[in-house]
């Protein structure tokens, strides 16, 4: 479904990425970690069209979309929940859902959506008026997760959905990523918190400043020390 | 080219040297507008200073040529019975009391508020702009009634919408200054070539590489030991003055003044002038005065006899009543447009970058030599701490440091300790609070709580420049080099805090001063040869490939002789071979130079291997500290990066509370 | 006339001016929300309202007094002709002056923000002359007091303060409820908020800036049109006054804040109402940029915004 192909993506003079390559599968979980700084939000915003890569290709379902403007890629059927949530805090709950669904018309669809979201994050469906700035951590993070499924897209991008959270909500979050998936949405999850991810996804690729450096399944990298030794700069 | 370039200095020297009186032969009677021109290109330069030098937009630029006009006026006339006024030296006096006035008023305002966003700070000279020829207008009459008694009656300090007239004029024994435009147009000449000289003085000097410095990025500026605060308000003030000259010559020759010659088109007009010409340069000044004084002028008039005898010959009615004069706004408008649209450096000033900065592949670069303790510079090591067995107690002692920003804990009572002459390396995850840490420590962010002590002094509330006069000099993550200065001027400014010139030294040049600036100039050679920059001193900064730029931070941060290095993310994009690089640098400019260093570094092999000990934070928490060894193994902190395990199935869908 | 009805007289004068002066500020706030940019030409956009909107009375054949008939269905003619015409205006401007500077500092665009001020203000001088133009009387003015309750007294409230209470009303209602209500109006506070998460929904940023103009645009060209049946009289160099005076009344209720901006009208308004009566006319201007001086100095987030930090 998605494939980027020998990405290299510039931050001014700074090359963030070097050489990038991954694919994520229909209906899978994968997971992108490595330590912050290695390029994971990098990678997550060349697929959004944020920056543009100087070299390399970005395929999502066999087209080419390097170089689209955002709204538009956007709108092929990607979703995000950004790093830090970024959710609009001067807009109740409802109206930050209803921006997730702002590139769809079907009205059904997006009323269907709307109880799907607030039945999975039954915290949201209280606070349903509340501004967006008032809320805690775990629940804007929820509602960056509800905002993105609103678009009901194909592909799902969770940029480090368990920053912040404590480990009871960081467990909730995750659990509730599985069920999305199983529901049929295919997800690229960038984590730092590696273990988390692992235990979750099928998949997982480990970068390490702007390049992969193993990948596997991910029941394998959760089994190997490798990763810390990667996380941790052993040799 | 140089010699083509001084010949036409000269060229243009001598011509203007004769101009009056090839306009006498010829009889063009242009001299008196000429030498209005003059006065206007003269407030130009001195606009220049503040828009093109510092960076800081100004609306109101006319309020200052209106106060010089007024003191001059005031002190220089009977209509208010100054005792100043009717002497041989009058004028000659007047006129530097006028500047000193002007540059009284600019500090006045310029105080409260220069430390506020350019875009406001532009709004707010022009909202002086426009109370001062109010305030001269209505301050020829003041009345004071409170309820039957009136203790001001009709006083007049302005003379109000009439102006003050008349003014006094210059006296030189011989040289007749009343009608005949001659004598004006060489005075106003002299003054203008003594501005010219001083401001060139300005702009080539430490104030001059200040300015520019805070013009590219203010926080760098502050963060390399310029007070942003007290050199913009140098140069707002000495704009002023400069515009008090030329207000008080332009009193002396009209020999009545007016408020309505100080209204906001005249400052824009001016704006016009140095926007198109290209602020920043004095030739650019220059070019754009003559060029919308020629413009203003000559050519609309003549446009229009132009147009006029078209359409009379034409037979169309309407060309031939045209009046292009009255177009005059709508041109400078445009200009300021199309400056703006297509070449915003105007006409005569340094490019400035568009697109990035060319990304050349690390593997094409040439191999770059590795830093040798033989080339630190001698001075350099001179001024190295002295060495550690002193028993002599940590260089850095942090205490209990404490930042929120709202509702977020961004450092929690974070305790951390620099050895002198150690390497101290801080890692954590994301949002860990490592950047928010250095802000604080280096001034930018004030903490809620906390000590932080360097060399047994506290530096709580001090500004970031006053921190890297204490002896702390750091790097950013992003790198923030002065992109549009070269590599030298970079390293210069770095000394800026070193260095002790002062406005009349930098215009006069004493010896002393001479010789300041000429071992400034040795020493940023040497840490630049240091560096393995050596023959790079006059690239654009921003024209370097990455590493060098790096590496041209880390001279800036060490010309200014700090005992402290604070490295954030040194070797972030690097290649390998660059990392060993800088690597190797780190460690030479520890052993030599006894410097302590403090790093913020992802790279984790970097860090375990450069660091005699290394600190973890974690959501604003200290959660370890040792060795590198330790921290490898250390639970905690594999928690911390590699996160926690969890039981997927004791979770109910609605999350547990 | 007694000192309480020179205090109500000067409130009423106040209030239509406030009115007048909000609906430019809103135009002033909405722009600086969404691109950061003190559009310096809007209060020209203002004073090219009163102008064209006197062009399309002409056209019309509107030049006196109109009936009531008339008033119902010619006037709000007017007012959508008048505010299309300056909604046009204003993202023409966009699109060719501020458009290409969108990457560019803060300053360059103010730059030519300024550059824009002046075309306009010479397009009108050269347009209509030097002179104040003398605006028809279309509306009439009726001494409500007076005339329909009876009452002798020395407070003037004619028909044209109801005039300009009565557009200014709806039109906020209206925009509220764009803002609030409508695609483009969340799609505008998204865009405020956050830029690069709006697009991330979806949001074409650009044309909903292009939006914004034409709101912010349609607004002034309403001001316009109010200012003149008003006042019957309009002037070439109006805009620099009043987009000054409306600009501080933005930056006082909030820079960015809409509400504040309707509440920064009001209280410029008053304030200068006052300052005219009490201190005297030629001080109001002084006053008015004082307030905007120290607000920007001391309290730059005004009386409702918040504070936004900038980053290091």
């Amino acid at each position: 479904m998605l494939a980027l192909a020998d990405v290299h993506t510039y931050y001014g003079s700074i090359r963030a990425l070097k050489g990038v390559s991954l694919t994520v599968e229909p209906r899978e979980i994968v997971t992108l970690i490595g330590a912050n700084g290695a390029g994971k939000t990098t990678t997550l915003r060349t697929i959004l069209g944020a920056v543009r890569p100087a070299q390399g290709a970005v395929t999502f379902n066999g087209q080419r979309v390097d170089g689209l403007a955002t709204d538009r890629i956007v709108r092929l059927g990607i979703a995000q929940s950004p790093e830090g949530r970024r959710i609009f805090p001067r807009m109740t709950v409802m109206e930050n859902l209803e921006m997730g669904a702002f590139a769809r018309a079907d009205h059904d669809g997006i009323a269907a959506d709307l109880e799907r979201v607030l039945t999975l994050f039954p915290r949201l469906k209280e606070r349903i008026t509340q501004k967006g700035g008032t809320l805690s951590g775990g629940e804007q993070q929820m509602l960056a997760i509800g905002r993105a499924l609103m678009a009901r897209p194909s592909l799902l991008l969770l940029d480090e959905p368990s920053m912040g959270l404590s480990p009871i909500l960081v467990d909730a979050i995750f659990k509730i990523v599985q069920d999305i998936n199983r529901q049929g949405t295919t997800i690229l999850l960038v984590e730092q918190n590696a273990r988390m991810a692992l235990r979750v996804a099928h998949r997982g690729y480990v970068i390490q400043t702007g390049r992969i450096v193993l990948h596997d399944a991910a029941s394998e990298l959760l089994r190997s020390d490798l990763v810390r030794k990667t996380y941790l700069g052993e040799k | 080219m140089d010699a083509r370039r001084g010949l036409g200095v000269v060229l243009l020297t001598a011509f203007v040297l004769v101009y009056p009186l090839i306009d006498r032969a010829l009889g063009l009677q242009t001299v008196h507008a000429v030498s209005d021109g003059m006065i206007y290109v003269l407030l130009a330069l001195g606009l220049n200073i503040v828009v093109g030098y510092a960076g800081l937009l100004d609306l109101g630029y006319a309020a200052f040529f209106a106060i010089g006009a007024y003191a001059m006026g005031l002190l220089n006339s009977p209509v208010l019975g100054s005792p100043l006024y009717g002497h041989a030296w009058s004028f000659w006096l007047c006129i530097w009391l006028a500047a000193g006035v002007s540059a009284a008023l600019g500090t006045l305002i310029g105080a409260p508020t220069l430390r506020v966003r350019g875009d406001y700070l532009a709004i707010i000279t022009l909202g002086f702009g426009e109370i001062i020829p109010v305030a001269i207008r209505n301050l020829g009459d003041i009345t004071i009634e409170i309820g039957g008694w009136r203790p001001i009656e009709r006083l007049n300090l302005t003379g109000g919408e009439n102006g003050v007239n008349p003014v006094g004029r210059p006296y030189l024994p011989g040289v007749p200054f009343e009608t005949d435009p001659m004598p004006w147009y060489y005075l106003i000449l002299v003054i203008g070539a003594l501005s010219l000289w001083a401001m060139s003085r300005l702009q080539d000097s430490r104030l001059g590489r200040a300015w520019m410095a805070i013009r590219e990025d203010e926080t760098a500026a502050d963060c390399t030991g310029v007070n942003p605060i007290s050199t913009k308000l140098l140069a707002f003030a000495l704009g002023a003055s400069f515009s008090g000259f030329a207000g008080s010559v332009y009193a002396a020759k009209l020999q009545a003044i007016t408020p309505g010659a100080f209204e906001f088109q005249v400052s824009i007009m001016l704006l016009c002038m140095v926007v198109l010409g290209g602020a920043g340069t004095l030739h650019g000044a220059i070019l754009g005065a003559m060029l919308i004084t020629v413009f203003d002028r000559v050519i609309l008039s003549e446009t229009t006899f132009f147009t006029r005898w078209v359409g009379r010959s034409l037979g169309v009615s309407w060309l031939a009543a045209a009046d292009l004069t009255l177009w005059r706004w709508f041109f400078f408008g445009l200009g300021l447009v199309l400056v703006m649209l297509l070449r915003p450096q105007g006409l005569a000033g340094r490019a400035r970058p568009r697109a990035r900065a060319a990304a050349v592949e690390d593997q094409m670069e040439p191999a770059v030599e590795a830093p040798r303790r033989e080339a630190i510079p001698a001075w350099l090591r001179e001024r190295a701490p002295t060495q550690t067995g002193d028993g002599a107690g940590p260089i850095l002692q942090v205490r209990g440091l404490a930042k929120r920003f709202g509702g977020v804990v961004a450092l929690n009572e974070v305790d951390l300790m620099v050895p002198r002459g150690g390497i101290v390396g801080l890692i954590g995850p994301n949002g860990a609070g490592k950047t928010t840490f250095f802000n604080v420590v280096t001034g930018l962010v004030a903490p809620d709580g906390g000590a932080i002590t360097f060399e047994d002094r506290s530096l709580v509330g001090l500004r970031p420049n006053a921190i890297v006069g204490r002896g702390i000099a750091r790097t950013f993550q992003s790198i923030r080099l002065f992109a549009n200065m070269t590599v030298r001027e970079n390293v210069l400014v770095g000394e800026h805090c070193r260095l002790h010139a002062s406005v009349p030294g930098v215009v006069f040049r004493p010896p002393a001063v001479r010789a300041e600036e000429l071992r400034a100039r040795e020493r940023a050679q040497s840490l630049l040869a240091f560096v393995g920059l050596g023959d790079k001193g006059d690239e654009l900064a921003r024209n370097l490939p990455y590493g060098d730029q790096r590496r041209l931070e880390i001279a800036r941060a060490l010309a200014t002789e700090p005992r402290l290095l604070l490295l954030d993310e040194p070797t972030a994009g690097m290649n390998p071979r660059e990392t060993d690089t800088l690597t190797e640098l780190i460690g030479l400019v520890r052993r030599e130079l006894g410097l302590a260093i403090l790093l913020i570094e992802h790279d984790m092999q970097v860090v375990m291997s450069i660091s005699d000990r290394i600190t973890v934070l974690d959501y604003g928490t200290r959660i370890a500290e040792g060795t590198p060894a330790e921290i490898q193994r250390h639970p905690r902190v594999i928690e911390a990066y590699l996160g926690t395990g969890y039981e997927p199935d004791a979770i109910t869908p609605s999350g547990t509370r | 006339m007694e000192w309480w009805e020179v205090l109500v007289q000067q409130t009423i004068n106040g209030l239509t001016r406030g009115a007048v002066f909000a609906l430019i500020a809103l135009g002033y706030t909405m722009v600086y929300g969404i691109v950061e940019l003190i559009n310096f030409a809007h209060g020209d956009v203002f004073m090219l309202g009163l102008f064209i909107s006197l062009a399309w009375f002409s056209l019309l054949g509107i030049s006196s007094t109109l009936g009531v008939w008339q008033l119902v269905t010619l006037l709000p003619l007017v007012f959508v002709l008048t505010m299309l015409s300056t909604a046009l205006l204003n993202v023409s401007i966009d699109r060719v002056a501020y458009r290409p500077l969108r990457r560019s500092t803060r300053l360059a665009p103010l730059i030519t923000a300024i550059g824009v001020s002046f075309m306009l203000e010479n397009l009108a001088l050269v347009w209509k002359g030097p002179a104040p133009i003398a605006y028809p009387d279309v509306f009439p003015s009726v001494d409500i007091l007076r005339e329909w309750f009876g009452i002798d007294s020395a407070i003037f409230i004619t028909t044209k303060d109801i005039l300009v209470v009565g557009a200014t009303i709806p039109l906020m209602i209206a925009l509220n409820y764009f803002v609030t209500r409508t695609r483009w109006g969340k799609a505008m506070r998204a865009t405020a908020q956050d830029r690069e998460t709006a697009q991330a929904m979806g949001i074409d940023v650009e044309r909903t800036i292009l939006v914004t103009f034409f709101v912010g645009g349609a607004l002034a060209g309403a001001a316009g049109l109010i200012q003149g049946l008003y006042y019957n009289i309009g002037m070439w160099w109006m805009g620099y006054q009043a987009g000054l005076r409306a600009f501080t009344a933005a930056v006082l209720g909030g820079i960015g804040n809409m509400p504040g901006a309707a509440l920064g009208g009001l209280v410029i308004g008053f304030l200068s109402a006052w300052s005219d009566q009490y201190i005297s006319a030629r001080w109001t201007n002084a006053i008015v940029f004082s307030i905007l001086i120290v607000v920007l100095v001391f309290r730059p987030q005004g009386l409702l915004g918040d504070r936004t930090p900038e980053k290091v």
